[in-house]
């Protein structure tokens, strides 16, 4: 079972990540940071792969 | 008519999975012969054409666009950057590249140990745990803008292409360049990822340039994934010299 989840979802690391990014995207979206959203999302991901890279 | 900016992704997403089931079914088959292996592949894509079905069912029951973009975005980020990490660190040398003949070895040596069950169930599982992301991703594919058809044909053009090339070449497809493929898929699926995410949150307005903002992201994400790999291979090569 934890092997099938490891499967679809990834380890707690990526899926640290990945609720991250989301959390960003839907705070700078309520606050009114549309524009900003596209120029911030896509660095905090590439941070978050180098982290998850570099462990 | 096919949408090749689907089937294109889809294939190579498709490709590097495919090779790791086929390297297990091959292993397995010197043990308990053809037929069983096969078999057992056979259960396994069974199985996942199955689930497949149910995925894409239950993704297309009418659900707000919106919603649905954003779980098959969420799933692509989680695909995308963790195969992606994964490329970069085994550029970089900080992990072993993925030896397929390596897992060869290994899958021979646990069935010398096994009996003729647990030999079959390495395969269907083999099979079922990497098709099980071909599938994931076929769904997700598929739900750009409708296209099931251009998302499965990539899928299944990859499993054709594998199986053909693994039967010529025999050797465990020592030649695949699996790194250079799972890198430059990560960077698709990652962009896929993001595109869809914030667009499901933030709206279409979110992306100044519309769909070609995807180009844009691919392209960041492999130029950034190129100079991590250099980076983060200088530091640990920075790092053994005493």
């Amino acid at each position: 079972m934890s092997a099938f989840l490891k499967t679809l979802f990834g380890d707690a690391s990526t899926v640290s990540v990945v609720a991250i990014v989301m959390a960003t995207e839907v705070l700078l979206i309520a606050n009114g940071q549309v524009a900003l959203a596209a120029f911030a999302v896509p660095p905090l991901v590439l941070a978050g792969v180098a982290w998850l890279a570099a462990r | 008519m096919l949408d090749w900016t689907i089937v294109v992704p889809s294939f190579l997403a498709a490709a590097v999975e495919w090779v790791e089931a086929f390297t297990i079914v091959l292993a397995v088959s010197l043990s308990i012969g053809w037929r069983a292996s096969i078999g057992a592949a056979v259960t396994a894509l069974a199985t996942l054409a199955v689930m497949t079905a149910a995925t894409g069912g239950v993704l297309g029951l009418g659900l707000d666009i919106r919603w649905l973009q954003l779980a098959v975005g969420i799933f692509l980020l989680l695909f995308g950057v963790r195969w992606l990490a994964k490329a970069i660190a085994r550029g970089a040398g900080l992990k072993p590249l993925h030896d397929e003949a390596q897992e060869f070895a290994l899958t021979r040596a646990q069935l010398a140990r096994g009996d003729w069950i647990a030999s079959w169930l390495i395969a269907f599982k083999g099979v079922l745990f990497e098709g099980l992301e071909v599938g994931l991703v076929v769904a997700a594919f598929g739900l750009h803008g409708g296209a099931w058809a251009s998302s499965a044909t990539g899928a299944l053009a990859a499993l054709f292409v594998v199986v053909v090339v693994g039967l010529v070449v025999r050797a465990p497809l020592r030649r695949v360049p699996e790194n250079a493929i799972k890198f430059t898929v990560g960077t698709m699926i990652t962009a896929f990822g993001t595109f869809w995410t914030l667009e499901a949150v933030g709206g279409a307005a979110a992306w100044p340039w519309g769909d070609w903002s995807l180009l844009g992201l691919a392209t960041f994400y492999a130029l950034g994934g190129l100079a991590l790999m250099a980076l983060l291979h200088t530091r640990r090569t920075a790092g053994a010299v005493p």
